[in-house]
């Protein structure tokens, strides 16, 4: 099967003003300016199979958005090269921009003083959807997010999470093949959260749509994503399972355990993380799990033992902080 | 005493902030030029056709804009950007930061916001109104400088007022943006003397939008047409009305902390 | 074709619908914008008086009419702002509708053509009110009444393609409010919003008739209020319609441009 996103050494460099401080270099700053050039994405490539739902990870300003505002047709790549369904985005063609979809967590496209159903309607005739065909889906999102009580309401009067759901809807009336998805969920609660990832999840499945989705919250990645690629600086980090991301970054397991009498020191077996009470936190060495165990339980009295793979945030976390050390 | 204090600190942070933006100086000078030249413009067409309009005649009325440009400058300046923050953090709910500051919240968004460059509009307007005075042969009078003075303040004061009562209805009715530009578009009655205006718009300028107030009456000081009577009338309506804005601030205010705990 | 027809009545529709809930916000903006009319008149009819009646031919009852029409001319007048194409592109918006298979232009068109549909409707009972304080002198005929019809809807589509031209000025620099100043000063005079071009100098008049302003804006009023010869009238409708034509190829080349400057640098 062909890839329906194709970049290869995708790159957008920005000419930025510098400024520096103080009043005088402001003023200065009037007649004569001075640039840098700054890399916000810097030679990525990667193909997207038709189907995939992807997450797109990185710290603020890897370069996530300004790539999907290039993959959405809203930026020219300074060079290097992206295809979606073999169109050029960049020329925003109406055709292309009928098979897709942007949906930015932060951006609202319904009108802010009318229930939801009026800005639907809209959605209907910019898309040329036909009308029978628009009930029908509009219908069977209202019915899948719930939404049946809120759509004749002002979407003003509504809830954060409410009004991202009715936004996912409108921006999805169209049945886009592909989504672009720019933290859809931020800010919103862990319930709201769970029910915009069932959506995207059956959505996926229902239209067979590719997703490329960004988010801060490693819940959403976790639940809907099975590949991920990771950005850093404008580059490539990562790009595959997401079991193999933690494979591959995370040396180390969590061991806890709960002692039945206080232990002066416990830095033979791991390095401590956190002691609460009895309640004890270590990190190990993968490789050296199996061993540690043993020597907990053989020479200390312990219950309660658990060991854990390390939270995925954290192995995120870890990925960029070592990474940043190595650019410095 | 130490809300002047909090008064004068954020006046210099305004200042401050303005100076970073001096660009915006530039426009201002330009806008200041523009709104002088339509405005002298507008005159020399009605004088063109007439040597007196209402009893004013054509140096009378450069007087008269130049208090209309001096007292606009003044409202832009230091009182339309105060209210129109309040307005816009009524709307969006974030009052509550400016409420929680220890000081008497009406004084607080009163000072808020400063816009420096507005002193352009006050300076032209000075020019034009000296360039007026020598028109006329006006002769140095202390009694008439205090008049025009303590009318020029009381005139700023009512205006303030008036914003404030406009702008604390925000509390009710949600959107109120439009606002400013109804005072923009009564103000700018008071180009000219409000006695050429009928008499139901004569009230409405003088009573409902202090205009005639905060324009007519210190010209008039000016021009020798200012009666005690008027003065009085004057002080005790801007006594009046800072003290209703003040009322239905309170009232709004208590509304607005029972609507959004 | 059809397309297109199908989205104007959607947005229109979307326009009254929203602006629907906002009677009173509408009409004190109305009334703001009322003032300034009302001053003209005010001020031009004292001097009419003044003069034994009448000034450059206008009487007071003429002036009346002029500056009510006026009002409405004007409600016409109010498109998208060049400000608020600074807003638009600084919040993303923009971005937002470059999404969309539609030329976000014809959401601005369509969605203030819905606006003043209300506005019209709001306008009438101000009308009325004007009217009896004022007691205008206006006796269209059925052919003025026609064009002025059409004449209003050109003023509004020439003021949009004007005012969209300087709005795109801020893709290129957002240090523009200065010429916006100098385009609404230019316009103030040269339009006959200030007061009816008859009263301006010859040259004001001869300048005039080479800007879109007074197609804008006098023409409309004048086609009501004065005593046009249809082939005048015609004529005017004609201009109007050039504007309107060379306006729009004008921003849609401009747009080209605009828009491949804003892909390169961000949305």
């Amino acid at each position: 099967m062909s890839s329906v996103i194709s970049i290869s050494k995708l790159a957008k460099h920005y000419q930025v003003p510098e400024r520096e401080a103080g009043l005088k270099a402001a003023a200065k700053g009037l007649f004569k300016r001075t640039y840098k050039t700054v890399k916000a994405v810097d030679g990525i490539s990667f193909e997207i199979q038709p189907g995939e739902v992807v997450g797109f990870l990185g710290p603020n300003g890897a370069g996530k958005t300004t790539t999907l505002k290039m993959l959405s047709g809203l930026l020219y790549p300074t060079s290097g090269g992206v295809s979606v369904l073999d169109y050029e985005p960049s020329k925003r063609s109406h055709d292309y921009l009928r098979q897709i979809t942007l949906v930015m967590g932060n951006r609202n496209q319904l009108s802010w003083d009318l229930p939801a159903l009026d800005s639907f309607d809209l959605q209907r005739a910019i898309y040329s959807i036909p009308a029978d065909d628009f009930k029908r889906t509009r219908d069977e999102f209202i019915e899948m997010l719930d939404l049946k009580d809120l759509v004749q309401k002002p979407v003003r009067n509504l809830s954060l999470g409410e009004r991202m759901k009715m936004e996912i809807v409108g921006a999805l009336l169209h049945k886009p093949k592909i989504l672009f998805l720019d933290e859809p969920t931020l800010g919103l609660d862990v319930t709201m959260q769970k029910r915009i990832r069932t959506f995207i999840a059956e959505y996926n499945k229902r239209y067979d749509a590719t997703v490329l989705l960004t988010s801060h919250y490693m819940a959403d990645v976790e639940a809907l994503c099975r590949r991920v690629i990771v950005i850093h600086h404008g580059r490539l980090l990562f790009d595959g399972d997401l079991s193999k991301l933690v494979e591959k970054f995370s040396a180390f397991k969590t061991v806890g355990f709960t002692l039945s009498n206080p232990v002066a020191d416990l830095s033979q077996y791991g390095e401590v993380v956190s002691v609460d009470g009895l309640r004890v936190t270590m990190r190990v060495p993968k490789e050296k799990t199996s061993a540690v165990t043993t020597r907990l339980l053989n020479e200390l009295v312990v219950d309660d033992l658990t060991v854990e793979a390390i939270p995925i945030e954290d192995v995120i976390e870890s990925v960029f902080s070592v990474q940043k050390e190595a650019m410095e | 005493m130490q809300g002047f204090r909090l008064a004068f600190s954020y006046l210099r942070i305004g200042i401050m902030n303005e100076f970073q933006y001096r660009a915006n100086l530039y426009i201002q000078i330009l806008q200041t030029f523009i709104a002088l030249a339509t405005g002298l413009i507008g005159l020399n067409l009605v004088f063109a056709q007439t040597s007196e309009l209402g009893g004013w005649n054509k140096a009378e009325l450069l007087a008269v804009m130049g208090v209309f440009t001096i007292t606009g400058g003044v409202i832009r300046a230091a009182v339309q950007p105060n209210m129109e923050r309040l307005m816009e953090e009524i709307r969006e709910g974030t009052l509550d930061y400016a409420l929680t500051k220890p000081a008497d919240a009406q004084l607080f968004i009163s000072v808020r916001e400063f816009r420096l460059w507005q002193m352009v509009d006050v300076l032209t307007g000075f020019v034009v109104l000296v360039v007026a005075l020598i028109q006329l042969n006006w002769l140095v009078d202390l009694w008439s400088v205090l008049g025009f003075l303590s009318a020029l303040v009381m005139g700023a004061v009512m205006v303030y007022c008036f914003w404030l009562i406009i702008t604390s209805t925000a509390f009710w009715f949600v959107r109120v943006h439009e606002i400013a530009n109804l005072f923009e578009g009564l103000y700018a009655a008071g180009r000219w003397p409000v006695d050429i205006y009928p008499n139901w718009l004569r009230y409405g300028l003088t009573f409902l939008v202090p205009v005639a107030f905060a324009v007519t009456v210190p010209a008039e000081a000016l021009t020798g047409r200012l009666t005690l009577q008027t003065w009085l009338v004057a002080l005790g309506l801007t006594v009046a009305l800072f003290i209703i804005s003040r009322v239905i601030w309170r009232i709004g205010l208590r509304n607005y902390s029972g609507a959004s705990a | 074709m059809k397309r297109y027809i199908d989205f104007y009545l959607s947005s229109m529709k979307l326009a009254v619908l929203e602006q629907w809930q906002y009677p009173i916000a509408n009409y004190f903006y109305m009334i703001g914008m009322i003032a300034e009319p009302v001053i003209y008149m005010v001020v031009w009819s004292t001097v009419a008086t003044q003069q034994g009646g009448m000034v450059g031919g206008y009487t007071p009852g003429a002036f009346a009419a002029y500056y009510i029409v006026w009002t409405l001319v004007r409600n016409m007048n109010v498109v998208f702002t060049p400000y608020g194409w600074e807003w638009r592109i600084r919040q993303g918006q923009l971005s937002m509708s470059l999404m969309r298979p539609i030329h976000p232009l014809h959401y601005d068109v369509s969605y203030f053509a819905g606006w003043k549909i209300i506005v019209i409707i709001l306008w009438i009972p101000l009308a009325f009110a004007l009217s009896f304080f004022f007691k205008p002198d206006l006796h269209p005929t059925l052919i003025q009444g026609a064009v002025f019809f059409f004449a209003i809807w050109f003023a509004y589509l020439i003021r949009t393609m004007t005012l969209s031209l300087l709005g795109m000025v801020t893709f290129w620099t957002t240090r523009v409010s200065a010429l916006f100043e100098l385009y609404f000063a230019a316009e103030l005079v040269l339009s006959g919003r200030l007061v009816p071009l008859s009263l301006m100098p010859d040259w004001v008049q001869r300048l005039a008739w080479f800007f879109p302003f007074r197609w804008a804006f006098g023409f409309p009023i004048e086609s009501l209020v004065g005593n046009m010869a249809t082939n005048d009238l015609l004529l005017g409708l004609g201009m109007q319609l050039a504007w309107i034509i060379s306006g729009a190829v004008a921003v849609s080349l401009i747009w080209k441009v605009a828009i491949r400057r804003f892909s390169a640098v961000g949305g």
